[in-house]
Order: structure tokens, then sequence, then C-alpha cells
């Protein structure tokens, strides 16, 4: 008999480690107590920790990817001016819209915004959950509609590869996670919610200095300019685009500018590479876009 | 012997609670289910996050849904799957593929959470934030912008 009650305990650990479902575990110690192989504590001590388990593990949801995004942009946004020009907000957001679309994740929880910074500083930022916020600066040296494409489609692919998320200290996620316990959704005390705010606080810090301070890796970019080249290839632009606009940050980079989007985007030479090798293994040739060319010289700054 | 019995209805009572079938979950604010497999195709209706809805039919990245009595296609991205994932036992990724997006999203930042945090840090611009999400394009005006720069409708079957 004592020896089956063991046998019972085993076989529910196994189900909490191999699948780490909490909602599986709480049915089974469930019929567990009924059958009087379990006690209320123990049952409580399964359902505890299979729960535990089952959070700390779990990734971040995107609707709490929108929570932090919003906050991110808040931050930026508590730095800069907005460009107050709606007919180029409307050409941006219409580029944008356009290779959202053709972009992996064509729909987001709170979906794609676009937004000119007014400074001349070149940077570009793609806060989590989908606003992205492009300076003033950096659209002034794109020479056509296919460069204004590979810019929002690049900062689209960070969105997509969750790449803001991933700047997020795997333990400060941990400690939040953990923190929630097994209270009902929505309903924090009051200890929980202060505790909760302080490490949403820190994810923001930990975004913010990553995409305004620090940078991605080498890595994040190439792949973020890959994703570009793959949607405006979609869309029906010139991938070729997203080649000539690094083309033109490598040749300023190279000419000394090491301020703001310079710094936090060292090797635009190497990026330039591998995005002329990608565009030769694909065999995309370059095209003709007239009628994006008329329509963006009624943009042209 | 009663014992065994018991492991037994153990064992079918895991698996009943785990072999959910294909049924999905909103997890965009609002999602749109069409009448074709086109992001431009007419609207049959509108639903918001966190409906469930059950798969028909699937053809690329589109499924077809049936939401209170209206019929049409939904796209992949604005929904996540409910259906457990047996090969995620043996890896390390059951976690990811059995949790439930809409139950999380109540339990981790939320609303709430973002209030305190707005609360703590009253410089924060959200009211700018508020505008950026603010600019809201049609799809007329997305379709049109498409058309006259001769680009590709995305989405759409080849």
């Amino acid at each position: 008999m004592k020896n089956r009650n063991h046998l019972m305990l085993i076989v529910m650990a196994g189900f909490i480690l191999l699948g780490g479902c909490a909602e599986v575990v709480q049915v089974g110690t469930t019929v567990g107590q009924s059958a009087g192989v379990l006690s209320a504590k123990d049952k409580e001590l399964l359902d505890k920790h299979a729960t535990t388990m089952a959070q700390a593990a779990r990734p971040m949801t995107e609707k709490e990817e929108y929570y932090l995004g919003r906050a991110v942009a808040a931050t930026i946004l508590g730095q800069y001016r907005l460009y107050p020009d709606s007919r180029r907000n409307e050409y941006l957001n219409s580029i944008g819209r356009t290779n959202a679309l053709s972009s992996d994740k064509p729909y987001i929880y709170g979906g794609y915004h676009f937004a000119i910074l007014d400074t001349d500083e070149v940077n570009a930022m793609a806060c989590p959950g989908g606003l992205i916020l492009i300076s003033r600066g950096m659209l002034q040296r794109a020479g056509s509609e296919e460069e204004l494409a590979a810019i929002v489609a690049h900062e689209i692919g960070h969105i997509v590869n969750r790449d803001g998320v991933k700047a997020i200290s795997a333990a400060r996620w941990t400690q939040a996670v953990t923190a929630l316990g097994t209270d009902a959704a929505g309903r924090f005390g009051g200890r929980q919610l202060a505790e909760l705010t302080t490490l949403f606080e820190g994810s923001v810090n930990d975004v913010f200095k990553t995409i305004v301070v620090s940078g991605y890796s080498q890595e994040q970019e190439k792949a973020a300019d890959e994703s570009a080249m793959i949607y405006m290839q979609r869309a029906g632009y010139d991938p070729s685009g997203l080649y000539d606009f690094l083309g033109r940050l490598a040749r300023e980079q190279r000419g000394g500018d090491k301020r703001g989007f310079f710094s936090t985007h060292p090797g635009m030479t190497e990026r330039l590479e591998m995005a002329r090798s990608f565009l030769a293994a694909k065999g995309w040739k370059r095209m003709d876009h007239v009628a994006r060319d008329q329509r963006f010289n009624a943009y042209r700054w | 012997m009663k014992k065994i019995v018991w492991l037994v209805l153990l064992g079918s009572l895991m698996m009943a609670a785990v072999a959910v079938a294909a049924t999905f979950r909103v997890v965009t604010e609002e999602a749109t289910i069409r009448k074709d497999r086109k992001f431009f195709a007419p609207v049959v209706t509108r639903v918001p996050y966190g409906e469930v809805l059950q798969e028909q039919e699937r053809r690329g990245d589109w499924l077809m849904v049936n939401y209170k009595g209206r019929q049409g296609w939904i796209h992949v991205s604005a929904v996540q799957e409910q259906k457990f994932d047996w090969s995620s036992l043996s890896g390390g990724r059951a976690a990811e593929s059995t949790r439930d997006e809409v139950a999380l999203a109540g339990k981790g930042f939320t609303p709430e959470v973002e209030k305190s945090f707005r609360n703590k840090n009253p410089k924060m611009r959200y009211d700018l934030v508020t505008q950026v999400e603010s600019y809201r394009l049609s799809e007329g005006q997305v379709e049109n912008f498409i058309r006259a720069g001769n680009l590709r409708e995305p989405g759409g079957e080849p």
C-alpha cells in the first residue's frame, strides 16, 4: 500500500517535470486526493510547485510585450519631440503597414504604428509591441521610397524577432514570473503590485538601454537586415534599397561620424557585405520603380 | 488492484485534459474574420481579444473559423493555437507550447501594472504614445497605396 502511494507520487512528479503544465497536474492531484493517496497538504504542495515551474518557464505574452513597449516609447518620447507633419506621417505609416503585412507577423496585439522624431540625429527605434520611432535625420538620408521601406522593414524585423524583449535580463523576468505566484488573474496584492511595478520598471530600462544606448548585437542587426530584404521582396519593393541605404550610412561612418546611431551600430561595412551576398544568393535583381520614385519626390525633404 | 485502476483513470484524465481539439484564441486587441484569404478581403465580423475559435479548415496562413454563426478566414498571426504539443514532453518547450496567452496576460505586465508604473513615473510621455497609436490608416488607404506604387498585395494566395 505504502509503495503504491510512492508510485503515485513518482508518477505525478514525472508529469510535473515532463509537462510543466500546472493545469494537468491539478487534475491529477485532485483525483489523487479523492482516491485517498494524497493528503490535502501534498496536493497543495504539488499544485504550487507545478504552477511556479510552469510560469517561470513561460515566455512573455504579446499583450505584456505591448504594455512593455508603450512604457519604452513613453520613455523615449520624454526625450524627443514628435515631428508634426501629418502628410509625411501618413506616408511613413503607409510604407510601414505595407511592409508589416508582408512580414512574418502581419498582426500583433496593438498593431504597428510609425512616428517621426523631430531630431537631426540618425536613429530608429523599434519598441516591443509595434511602436516604431524613426528620426527625421535618418529619414532625410533616404534617397528613395525603397530606402525608406528598408528602414521600416528593418525595424519591423526587430519586432518580429522580439529583439527588444530579449534585452530583458533573464533573471529579472524569472523573478517577475515567480512574483505572480498562483493568484487569480488580474488581482494583485499591494506588495505584489509594487514588486511587479519595480520589475516592470527594470525591464523597461533593460530595453531602453539596449535600443537607445548600447544597441543590438551585430547578429541581431544582420538578422533584421535579412528579414527586411525578405519583407520588401514580398511586398514588391526592390530589396536592394536596403543595400543602398546601408551604403550611405557606411560612407558616413567611414567619414568619421561616430555619434549616436554610428556608435550603437558599428560594423556597417560588414552588414553591407552581408546584404550584398544575401541579394546575390537569392538572385534578386535590381528593378525599376518609377511610380514609387515619383511618389517619393513629393515627400522629399 | 484498486490503486492500479485509479492510476489508469488518473492517466486517462490527464490525457483528456490536454488532448484538446485544434482551438485557437485571439491574441490581438481585435481580430478580423474575412470572406477570403486576403488581407483586404471584405470583413465578415470582428472578434475581440481572448475569444476562442475552432479551426474548420486550414490553407497556408489562413484558418477557416466560425464565430457566433459567422464563418470566414482569419490570419494565423492573430491567433494562438491552444492545442497541446505532445512532442514538447521530450524537450524544454513544454511550457511555451502549452501556455495560454490569454490566461497569462491577466497575470503579468498588465494595465494594472502600467497604471502603477505611470503613477510612479509621472514624467513619462504616455500622452505622446497615445498620439502615435492614434495614427491609423484605413485598409482602403493602405490598399490604394499598394496599388498606386505598383506593389504587391501581400498574404494572398499565390
